[in-house]
């Protein structure tokens, strides 16, 4: 725990003081990472803490994007869009997840694929979205910096509500559930009612920074937000980092940033994403299902084991 | 004086697809006894569990626990009015702590929960089942004498009314078993009425008030344990099944 | 009427084809309690390999299904001695993590096309493929017609097998009964590796098929993988009869709404997917279990 606490302190100092010392390049890639972050940690609630494997996470990002859009095509101040994406995001979470809450384990998974993908074939099948060719932000005086705070603060106060749920009951009900859900709900646990709460959550952190998204690109189309390899990326980054943990979505997210922004740059690798990305899901299936942080810990055992005189050496804890 | 009906069960039937698996079971149960269910395998004893609690829905019938229809509530709202239950195979959540297991009946099912602080209570009921030295531990790492220890201090963490036990003396050993009858008189002194499923008929007589006998789902028995085991049906029951082998 | 008679032969001749696309996911899942996520990735890859012995060689692509479907049987049975054997078995739940593994090995099966054949679009063309014959007053493609044939031919062998074979009694045995059939001493790992092998066979033979029918990409066959799981879900997964059943729904489904709605053609798969969500939650065990106990409430929690 408290190596984890000092990880976030490192986490916070650099996004929030990145914007004196480094360049615009520089702060874009960090606005990157902030984004993934927020992306990772919001799904590692619900997918980490209690279990449940969504495979559509893009869908929250859309909604979130297209809410910042529409209304600030319509004259709203963009920021003032951000709680009005949360709520959609939000509101959207709770009508999928009513029915497909009372399915478990992979059934729950294949469902949030095929609610995925309807939403993406009719986000690109309607009207107010631009259809496949998508939709510009009004051009407006638009500044990096306050956006890239605002995704930095976004992250930090993702990280930080992970943080604060794993230590409360909420977060010890979100476990129960993740255990054994018939035992939970047999001690008085509402499954139904936590699951919700914690997808809508995670809804509203990343409807958000779907927004904030909006804002910085200027841009969007189904193409880009309700994409299926957006939800894969959003699966991926905490499950390499390190599932249910919290360091371990940051350090997902860290990773998969920089990939991508080696992968942009040369064309071999760009072609390869797939086989990085699949490559990464299968070695941690069948070797560390804790991903880079059972990795981590597993390293630290065996120092410490090889680190102790070999004769009366009890068993490391 | 009348002894007041905590639990009163009229025609109990539950069916999956064609199979019945309760058949309009009535009893009641008085407030502060133990009450058990004994049956066969596949008598339908785990089904009535699970319906009582909700974690099943009943078919038909209905189950007035302190004067309320339970029959269509989820588990977690009969929990808070006070009923819980064991689980036959324990199921412990292993990448928890023991204390964090308790802690979880304590603070989701109990209806005391906003009141005294939760950590008190908790330690409590560790010291009351005999797992305060293993606070700490986490639960895959117990032995099933303690796991069975743990499941059943995490229901009285819930403070129920009623507790319903399934089997938490299968596997044990002769010296352990006298040690659950003994946490399950001090459970019944302390003012909570128990239900208890048993498939070993010995091994409740000593403690039971009443005994409920099931054979396929339907009520064979029920009365005062000693009357009970002599109704000619129960005995053809247990020889029947022990002639016939393991019923369904 | 006409119109009625004309949507029930085409509901008939698609469900041939899901059916067989079907059946790959439901050996899988019925013998070794495994989602195989795979499945999409699978079809997508036989169909480039058809498309290679058709560039190659000329090779018919139905007639490649001879190459195609032993290839890709053993191509199964290496998956499960290779990958999927490493994962803790047993649970009678399908577990989380060989959903995950599969999806990865999907996610570089994608890639692998795409490095060999590239991005863009491919499609087979035979000099049937444009051609077609008139049944009920309206037209069928001859592609369509050769793939129901084909489905319906390697069902049928399947079914054959299963019922008169050691090893095909043995996979309906486990499929059945877990517990028992495991009990009674069949061995596990050779029925796992050749229901994976099966599987993955079926799932080259629907590839195969779906590249005379339709243009495909390194992305294709996610839709028809979410298909293939409502149709499972429908048809319950006991039974090789409720497979066919599922199968025939969906196609029912799916024509109805073309004939008789105005929802557009490009929603058609939201419908399918919107489908897939309803069937799962309202009935979880099948459309079967579901007519059996009509009376039942509770859904499976």
């Amino acid at each position: 725990m408290k190596g984890a606490r000092a990880w976030m302190a490192v986490l916070a100092a650099t996004l929030l003081l990145a914007p004196l010392l480094a360049e615009r390049g520089t702060l874009n890639d960090l606005w990157n990472v902030a984004f993934a972050v927020v992306l990772a940690s919001a799904w590692n609630l619900l997918g980490g803490f209690a279990g449940q494997i969504s495979l559509g996470y893009s869908a929250f990002v859309g909604i979130g994007a297209y809410t910042t859009v529409l209304l600030a095509d319509a004259g709203w101040n963009p920021w003032l869009t951000l709680p009005v994406a949360a709520a959609l995001a939000v509101l959207f979470s709770v009508v999928v997840g009513l029915p497909t809450f009372r399915l478990r384990g992979p059934y729950f998974s294949i469902a949030t694929i095929g609610v995925g993908e309807a939403v993406r074939v009719i986000a690109s099948g309607m009207e107010f979205t631009g259809g496949s060719s998508g939709l510009r932000m009004p051009s407006a005086d638009f500044h990096f910096l306050s956006n890239y705070y605002g995704m930095a603060v976004l992250a930090l106060l993702t990280v930080g509500v992970m943080a604060y749920v794993r230590g409360q009951a909420f977060g010890l009900a979100l476990s129960a559930i993740r255990q054994d859900i018939d035992a939970a709900e047999a001690l008085g646990i509402p499954s139904t009612r936590y699951k919700l709460l914690a997808h809508a959550l995670s809804a509203a952190l990343v409807g958000t920074a779907g927004g904030l998204f909006a804002m910085n690109f200027q841009y969007i189309s189904p193409g880009s937000v309700f994409d299926f390899r957006l939800s894969l990326s959003i699966v991926l980054m905490p499950i390499v980092g390190g599932i249910g943990t919290l360091v371990g979505p940051v350090l997902g997210a860290v990773l998969f940033s920089y990939l991508q922004i080696k992968l942009l740059a040369s064309p071999t690798l760009r072609d390869s994403y797939l086989f990085i990305y699949g490559g990464l899901l299968m070695l941690v299936m069948l070797f560390e299902p804790h991903g880079m942080v059972g990795l981590w810990e597993r390293l630290v055992q065996l120092g410490r084991r090889a680190g102790r005189p070999v004769a009366g050496a009890p068993r490391g804890g | 004086m009348a002894a007041e009906r905590i639990l009163e069960v009229q025609g109990l039937g539950k069916r999956f697809g064609g199979l019945v698996a309760l058949d309009g079971v009535s009893f009641h149960v008085d407030k502060g006894s133990i009450f058990s269910v004994i049956g066969p395998n596949g008598a339908g004893k785990t089904t009535l569990f699970s319906c009582l609690v909700g974690s099943q829905r009943p078919t038909t019938g209905s189950i007035l626990f302190k004067g309320r229809e339970l029959a269509g509530l989820r588990n977690d709202q009969v929990v808070e009015l006070g009923l819980v239950r064991t689980h036959q195979i324990v199921r412990p959540f292993r990448d928890m702590t023991v204390a964090d297991n308790v802690a979880v009946g304590s603070l989701f099912g109990s209806r005391h929960r906003r009141g005294a602080d939760a950590r008190v209570r908790v330690a409590a009921v560790l010291e009351r089942a005999g797992l305060a030295a293993r606070a700490g531990a986490l639960a895959r790492t117990l032995s099933i004498g303690d796991l069975k220890r743990l499941e059943i201090a995490r229901a009285l963490a819930t403070e129920p009314d009623v507790l319903c036990l399934d089997e938490v003396m299968g596997g044990l050993n002769p010296s352990e078993i006298e040690g659950a009858m003994q946490l399950i008189r001090d459970i019944r002194a302390s003012g909570v009425t128990v239900l208890m499923i048993e498939h070993h008929v010995h091994a409740v007589l000593g403690v039971s008030d009443r005994v409920l006998v099931l054979n396929f789902g339907k009520t064979i028995a029920e009365g005062p344990p000693q009357a009970a085991l002599r109704d000619p049906a129960v005995v053809a029951a247990y020889l029947g099944d022990e002639a016939g082998g393991a019923a369904a | 009427m006409e119109r009625l008679a004309s949507v029930l032969l085409s509901s008939v001749l698609s469900a041939g084809l899901y059916a067989t696309m079907a059946y790959g996911l439901a050996v899988i899942y019925g013998v070794m309690r495994i989602i195989n996520l795979a499945h999409a990735g699978l079809m997508m890859l036989a169909a480039y390999v058809t498309l290679a012995l058709n560039t190659r060689f000329g090779l018919d692509p139905f007639l490649s299904l001879l190459v195609v479907a032993p290839l890709f049987f053993c191509f199964g049975v290496l998956l499960d001695l290779t990958l999927i054997r490493r994962l803790p078995q047993g649970g009678n739940a399908p577990s989380m993590q060989s959903l995950l593994l599969l999806f990865g090995l999907w996610l570089v099966l994608q890639n692998l096309a795409y490095v060999v054949w590239g991005g863009d679009t491919q499609a087979i063309l035979t000099p049937y493929t444009m051609s077609s014959v008139p049944l009920l007053g309206e037209r069928y493609g001859v592609p369509l017609l050769l793939v129901f044939g084909v489905s319906v031919l390697s069902l049928l062998g399947l079914n054959f097998m299963l019922r008169r074979s050691f090893l095909g009694r043995a996979i309906r045995a486990v499929t059945q009964n877990r517990d028992a059939a495991l009990l009674s001493g069949v061995n596990a790992a050779r029925i796992s590796a050749v229901a994976f092998g099966l599987g993955t066979a079926f799932a080259a033979i629907a590839g195969t098929m779906l590249s005379t029918l339709y243009a495909f990409t390194p992305d294709f066959g996610r839709s028809f993988l979410l298909k293939a799981f409502c149709i499972i879900v429908l048809g319950g997964l006991e039974s090789f009869t409720g497979v066919a059943i599922g199968a025939l729904v969906l196609a029912l489904i799916e024509n109805l709404m073309a004939a008789y709605t105005s929802i557009p053609t490009s929603f058609q798969d939201a419908i399918s997917f919107s489908l897939l969500v309803l069937v799962l939650v309202v009935a979880p065990t099948g459309l079967p279990a579901l007519f059996r106990s009509f009376s039942r409430r509770a859904v499976a929690r």
